[in-house]
C-alpha cells in the first residue's frame, strides 16, 4: 500500500481506501511489537497524516451543517477542525477496538478498531464542519471543566482524585457494570426524549416524573390483573402506559392552551397529584397485593407477560440487557424522523423557533402546544416499562422515582438531539454506576452527583457561548464570500448624499440599475 | 456626573455634536456621514421615515452600540461610550418608545431601580423625586403604583427616571406614538418646561406637525444620512415631507394599466377592534381587481397592520366580510386562506416571515407546509423543497452561497427577495405586500419592484402597504389613504403628489388635483367614541 501517488488529483474514494488500508496495515504490523492500543493510535495517526498531506488533491466534499461555505484552509479549520478530527477518530478507534476486544480475540479487535478509526480520519477531515467541530470541542471543554471541579472537591475532602477516577473507570467498565449502564440509559433515554420533545417547542415538561410513575403503576396493574397471551399482554401494557402518560401531560397542555396556565407550574402540580394518586392506589385495599413482608405492589406479571432480556455474553457478562432497549431505539428513530422528515416536526420546530412566524404561516400554534405536550407525555409513559417488563415485573413501593428529573438534565446535556441524548444518557448512567464502588473505599458516592451537575451546567453554558460565536463566525464567512454585495451596499447608500437635498430624480435610475448588477 | 461645570459657557459649546457617524450592520449601512449639532437648552427634532436610521443613530448616541466611524462630542469634549451607563455618566439619558417600567412597583421604586446609589431608596430619594417633579412640572407622585398610571403619566415617570440619573440631554424616541392628542399637548408643555430649566431635548419623530410645534431645530434624516437642517419658523410640513421622502428617489412607473374588471379580493365593511374594544380598522371596504395594485397610504399605526392581519386570518373581524373571488373567506384560518392562493409578504420579516436559524430551504416550506413541492402528504419533501429553493434563488437573484445557509446569515434585502420568491410560487391569486422594500438596499429594491410589476402583468391582485410615498405612487393603480382605521380618501397615482398624500395622511384631506374624497370625509375620523363602530 504505497502512497507514491503524485501531483495528480486524487479521487475521494481512492484516498479513502488508501487511508483505511494504511491505518489498518500499520496497526496490524505494530501490534506484533507493541501493546494493541499503542499500535492503534500510531496506525490511525498515520492514516490521518496521509489524509492531511493529500487533502489538497482531493476534491472538496460537502460538509455537514457547514452551510456550504468553503472552510478548508481557514484559520478556524486548521486550529480547530483538524485537531478535533484527529482526536475523534483516535478515540472512536480505541473505543470500538476495546468493545470488540470483549468478545473477539485481541489482534482482530485491534485491526477492526483501526479500520473504524482510519475511515473516520478521512470522513472527519473532509466532512466535519467548523460548527460541528465547535460543538464537540465545547463538550470536551465542558467535560474537562467538570472533571477539574470534581477533582478539586475531592482534593479539599482529602481524597486523591486520580486514584478515585481510576477506581471509577475500572469499576464502570466491568462487564456487569456495562450491562447495568445500558439498562439504566434505556430508561433515561426515554425520559430525555420526552423532555426534548417539549424543549423543541420551548415547553418545559417538568412533569415527566409524575407521568411515567402513574403510567407504570396503571400499566403494571393492567398487566397483573388482566392475563392475556404473550404478544397481547405486552402490547396492551405499552398502550396503557402511553395513554396514561399522554393523558396526564395532556391536562397540562389543555390548561396551557385553554387557560394560559404555565406548563411549568401545572406539571409540577401534576407531579404532586400523581404522587398522591399512586400512594392512594398502591394499597392492599385497591390495586396492590402483599409482595413480601414489608413491600406491597401490583400483582407480579406472569412470565408470559415479560419481555425477555438479551444475554450480554458479547460483553462478557451473564446478565441480561432489557429487551425493551429496542423500544428506546424505535422511539429515538421515531423522534428523529418526526422532527426532521414530517410536516408535524417542521411545524413543531418552526413554532419553537418563532411563534409569530409560525402563526403568520398558518400554523395553529395552540394545537401544536397541545400536541407536543401530549406526545411528550406519551413518550414519558414508556419510561417505566423497560424496568417493569424487563426486571421488576410489578410496580411496588421501591419502583425507581426521579427519572423524569434526570431526563431533563440528559436532554440538556444531549442538546435535544436524538443521537446526542444517546451519549448523554450512557455517560450519565456510567457516572452513576461507576460511583457505586466508591463507598467500599470510604469515598462519598455523591461525588458522581457533583460531577453530573457540574457537567450539565458547563455544557449548557459553554455550548451556548460556542454556538453563538460559531454562528457569528459563519455569518462573517458568508459575508466574506459574498464580499461583492457588502461592498456595493456602501456606494448605494452613499448615492443619495451626493444627490443632496431636493435634486430631481430620474438620473439616479441609471446608476441604480448598474449597482443592482 | 460630568466633570465639566454645570452652566459654564453653555451658549457656545453645543450640548451634543455628532460628526461623520457611520454604522454598518452585515449587508447594510444603517447610518453614514451623520452630522448633527444640538445647541444646549433647545428641543432638537430628528425626523425621518421609518427605517431611515433614526433609532440606530440614537442607539449610537446612547452607547448601545459603537459607531464604525465618526466622533461624538458632549459639551465640547470627545467621548466614547461603551454602554448606556457611560452615556448617563456624561449626562445623556434616553426615554424609549416602549416604556421600561415594572407595573407592580411604585413610582419611587421604579425610579430608583438601578440608581440606588444616588440618593438611596428611602426618604432622600422620595424628596429628590418630589423636588424634580416640582421643578420640571411633571406632577409625579412617588408613592403611586405604576399599574394605576395612564400612558402619559408613565411617560413622565420615564422622563423623571432619566432626570433622576442626572441627565442634561434627554433623548425621546417617538414619544408621541403612544399618546392621544391631549397627552401630546401635555408632553409638549413638559418639554418646554425642561427647556426653560436649561436642559436639552432630542426629539425623534416622523409626525411633522408635532415636530413643527415643539422643536427649535430640525434635522432631517433619509436613507441613513442627514440630508438637511431646517428652522421650524420658516419651514412648512410639506417641505419637510419632501425632504424626508426625498423627491429625487425615482420609482419606476407602472407602464400600462393591466387592471381588469374581475374582482379578486373584496373587503366589505370590515371592522377590527382592539382588545379594549376600540375599532382599529373601521368599516373598510375595498375591491382589488385582477392585475391591479391597490396601495394604502397612512402614517404608521393607523390600522394598516390590523387590516393585513385581518385579511390573513390572524385577527378576528368584529364585522364585515372578506370575499376571495366571490367566496366568503371570513373567519377562515390563516392556513386555509394561504392554501386558497393568498401570498403574504409580512411587514416585519424577522418576526413573521422567516425562521432566522433555519436554512433557506426550510424557510421555503414555511407558510407553504401543506403544498407541493414542499411536502408529500405528512412528509417533508426535501428534494422538492430544495429544488424549488434553488429555483427561487436563481430567479429572484438571492445572493447566497447556497440554500443550506441559515436565513440569518443573509442581508435583509436578500431575505426579502427570498420571501417574495416564496410567496409568488404556486401562482397566488392575491398578494398582501406590506412594506416590501423596507430595510432593503437600493439594488434589491428595484428588483423587488420589477417582480411585483411582472406579477401584476400576469394577473396578480396586490394590496400594497408602504410608508414610502414614492413607492406607493409609482407602483399603485389606486391609492387609498388610511387614517385612524378608516379609508378617508382615494387618490389617482398618476396625478397625486407626495405632498398631497402626506397632508391627506395627517387628516387635512387631499387638496385640489388629487382624487375624489370618499364617502366619509377625512377629518370626521378624528373623534370616534366607542359607540361609533357599535352599529354593526
Amino acid at each position: 500500500m504505497t502512497t507514491s501517488d503524485n501531483r495528480r488529483p486524487l479521487p475521494g474514494p481512492a484516498a479513502f481506501t488508501i487511508a483505511v488500508l494504511l491505518g489498518t496495515g500499520v496497526t496490524f504490523a505494530l501490534d506484533m511489537a507493541l501493546l494493541w492500543w499503542a499500535a492503534l493510535i500510531i496506525g490511525v495517526t498515520a492514516a490521518f497524516a496521509f489524509v492531511a498531506v493529500t487533502h489538497n488533491r482531493v476534491p472538496p466534499e460537502r460538509r455537514v451543517a457547514a452551510a456550504g461555505t468553503e472552510e478548508r484552509g481557514t484559520a478556524l479549520h486548521n486550529t480547530l477542525v483538524v485537531p478535533t478530527a484527529l482526536v475523534l477518530s483516535v478515540v472512536a478507534g480505541l473505543l470500538s477496538a476495546w468493545l470488540l476486544d470483549l468478545s473477539l480475540i485481541e489482534p482482530v479487535a485491534a485491526v477492526v478498531g483501526a479500520v473504524v478509526g482510519s475511515a473516520l480520519t478521512f470522513l472527519l477531515f473532509h466532512r466535519l464542519s467548523a460548527l460541528l467541530a465547535l460543538s464537540f470541542a465545547a463538550v470536551f471543554a465542558a467535560g474537562l471543566i467538570a472533571i477539574a471541579v470534581t477533582a478539586l472537591v475531592l482534593l479539599f475532602s482529602g481524597i486523591d482524585p486520580m486514584s478515585t477516577f481510576g477506581r471509577m473507570l475500572e469499576y464502570g467498565t466491568r462487564p456487569d457494570s456495562m450491562v447495568q449502564i445500558i439498562n439504566d440509559s434505556t430508561t433515561y433515554y426515554l425520559a430525555a426524549v420526552a423532555v426534548a420533545i417539549g424543549f423543541k417547542m420551548k415547553l418545559f415538561n417538568i412533569g415527566v416524573d409524575g407521568q411515567y410513575r402513574l403510567a407504570a403503576l396503571l400499566s403494571a396493574a393492567v398487566g397483573g390483573y388482566l392475563i392475556l397471551p404473550p404478544p397481547f399482554s405486552q402490547l396492551v401494557m405499552i398502550v396503557v402506559a402511553v395513554a396514561v402518560g399522554g393523558a396526564w401531560a395532556g391536562i397540562a397542555g389543555y390548561l396551557k392552551v385553554a387557560r394560559g396556565v404555565s406548563e411549568v407550574i401545572s406539571t409540577i402540580m401534576l407531579n404532586a397529584i400523581a404522587t398522591g394518586i399512586t400512594a392512594y392506589l398502591l394499597s392492599t385495599d385497591r390495586l396492590a397485593v402483599q409482595i413480601s413482608t414489608n413491600n406491597i405492589g401490583t400483582p407480579p406479571l406472569p412470565e408470559s407477560s415479560w419481555v425477555p432480556g438479551i444475554p450480554a455474553l458479547f460483553l462478557g457478562s451473564d446478565r441480561e440487557i432489557f429487551g425493551l432497549v429496542f423500544l428506546a431505539v424505535a422511539v429515538g428513530v421515531g423522534y428523529s424522523v418526526m422532527l426532521n422528515r414530517t410536516r408535524f416536526g417542521f411545524e413543531l420546530r418552526a413554532t419553537g423557533q418563532s411563534q409569530s412566524a409560525a402563526e403568520a404561516s398558518g400554523i395553529n400554534v395552540k394545537k401544536m402546544v397541545f400536541l407536543s405536550m401530549l406526545f411528550s407525555g406519551m413518550v414519558a409513559g414508556l419510561v417505566g416499562l423497560p424496568q417493569l417488563l424487563g426486571s421488576a415485573h410489578y410496580y411496588a413501593l421501591d419502583f425507581p422515582t426521579g427519572i423524569g428529573f434526570i431526563g431533563i438534565a440528559i436532554a440538556l446535556l444531549g442538546r435535544n438531539h436524538p443521537v446526542g441524548i444517546v451519549f448523554a444518557s450512557l455517560f450519565w448512567s456510567f457516572l452513576t454506576q461507576a460511583a457505586n464502588i466508591l463507598p467500599f473505599d470510604n469515598i462519598p458516592q455523591e461525588i458522581a452527583v457533583i460531577a453530573q451537575a457540574t457537567i450539565v451546567l458547563t455544557v449548557v453554558v459553554v455550548y451556548e457561548v460556542v454556538h453563538r460565536w460559531g454562528r457569528r463566525y459563519q455569518q462573517q464567512q458568508i459575508g466574506k464570500q459574498l464580499g461583492a454585495t457588502t461592498v456595493t451596499a456602501e456606494p448605494v447608500g452613499a448615492a443619495p448624499t451626493s444627490g443632496g437635498a431636493g435634486e430631481t430624480g430620474p438620473k439616479t435610475d441609471g446608476e441604480r440599475g448598474g449597482e443592482a448588477q | 456626573m460630568s466633570s465639566t461645570s454645570s452652566g459654564g459657557g453653555s451658549s457656545q459649546t453645543p450640548a451634543v455634536e455628532l460628526h461623520g457617524i457611520t454604522k454598518r450592520f452585515p449587508g447594510v449601512v444603517a447610518n453614514h456621514d451623520i452630522d448633527i449639532t444640538v445647541a444646549p437648552g433647545t428641543v432638537h427634532a430628528i425626523v425621518g421615515e421609518n427605517g431611515a436610521g433614526k433609532s440606530t443613530l440614537m442607539k449610537t448616541l446612547y452607547g448601545m452600540h459603537r459607531p464604525d466611524e465618526g466622533t461624538i462630542h458632549v459639551k465640547g469634549q470627545e467621548v466614547r461610550f461603551h454602554s448606556p451607563s457611560d452615556a448617563i455618566r456624561h449626562g445623556i439619558g434616553m426615554v424609549h418608545q416602549h416604556f421600561m417600567l415594572a407595573d407592580n412597583l411604585t413610582v419611587l421604586e421604579n425610579v430608583v431601580l438601578g440608581a440606588e446609589r444616588r440618593h438611596g431608596i428611602g426618604r432622600r430619594a422620595r424628596a429628590e423625586i418630589q423636588r424634580l417633579s416640582a421643578q420640571y412640572g411633571l406632577g409625579v407622585d412617588p408613592d403611586r403604583l405604576m399599574e394605576d398610571l395612564g400612558v402619559g403619566d408613565r411617560q413622565r415617570v420615564e422622563i423623571l427616571k432619566v432626570l433622576y440619573r442626572g441627565a442634561e440631554t434627554i433623548i425621546l424616541d417617538e414619544p408621541t406614538a403612544v399618546l392621544v392628542p391631549q397627552e401630546v399637548d401635555e408632553l409638549f408643555d413638559n418639554l418646554r418646561e425642561l427647556k426653560r430649566e436649561g436642559l436639552t431635548v432630542i426629539f425623534i419623530s416622523h409626525k411633522l406637525d408635532e415636530v413643527l410645534s415643539v422643536a427649535d431645530d430640525i434635522t432631517v434624516i433619509r436613507r441613513g444620512t442627514t440630508v438637511a437642517t431646517a428652522d421650524p419658523g420658516t419651514t412648512t410640513a410639506r417641505e419637510l415631507a419632501t425632504l424626508m421622502v426625498g423627491g429625487e428617489l425615482p420609482v419606476p412607473e407602472l407602464r400600462e394599466s393591466t387592471v381588469t374588471d374581475h374582482v379578486v379580493l373584496s373587503l366589505d365593511g370590515i371592522t377590527v377592534r382592539s382588545p379594549e374594544g376600540r375599532p382599529v380598522v373601521d368599516e373598510v371596504s375595498v375591491d382589488i381587481h385582477r392585475g391591479e395594485i391597490v396601495g394604502i397610504a397612512g402614517v404608521e399605526g393607523n390600522g394598516q397592520s390590523e387590516l393585513i392581519e385581518a385579511i390573513m386570518g390572524m385577527r378576528h373581524l368584529a364585522s364585515g366580510r372578506i370575499l376571495l373571488e366571490g367566496q366568503d373567506i371570513t373567519g377562515w384560518s390563516t392556513l386555509r386562506i394561504r392554501e386558497a392562493g393568498v401570498g403574504y409578504i409580512p411587514e416585519d420579516r424577522h418576526r413573521h416571515g422567516v425562521l432566522l436559524e433555519s436554512p433557506l430551504w426550510e424557510n421555503r416550506i414555511l407558510g407553504h407546509q401543506t403544498k407541493a413541492p414542499s411536502v408529500r402528504g405528512p412528509w417533508i419533501n426535501r428534494v422538492g423543497a430544495r429544488a424549488d429553493s434553488e429555483r427561487i434563488v436563481a430567479e429572484y437573484d438571492v445572493r447566497t452561497p447556497n440554500i443550506d445557509v441559515i436565513a440569518d446569515a443573509l442581508s435583509g434585502g436578500n431575505q426579502q427577495k427570498f420571501i417574495i420568491g416564496r410567496e409568488m410560487s404556486g401562482q397566488p391569486r392575491f398578494l398582501v405586500a406590506a412594506h416590501p422594500t423596507r430595510g432593503v438596499d437600493v439594488g434589491a429594491q428595484s428588483a423587488i419592484w420589477e417582480q411585483l410589476r411582472e406579477a401584476r402583468a400576469a394577473g396578480l391582485a396586490v394590496l400594497l402597504i408602504s410608508a414610502d410615498l414614492d413607492e406607493l405612487i409609482g407602483m399603485s393603480d389606486t391609492i387609498h389613504v388610511i387614517l385612524r382605521g378608516r379609508l378617508v380618501a382615494e387618490a389617482d397615482p398618476t396625478t397625486v403628489t407626495p405632498e398631497q398624500l402626506g397632508s391627506a395622511m395627517t387628516g387635512a384631506g387631499l387638496r385640489a388635483g388629487g382624487g375624489s374624497t370618499e364617502s366619509d370625509s377625512g377629518a370626521e375620523g378624528t373623534d370616534r367614541a366607542d359607540e361609533d363602530g357599535g352599529e354593526s
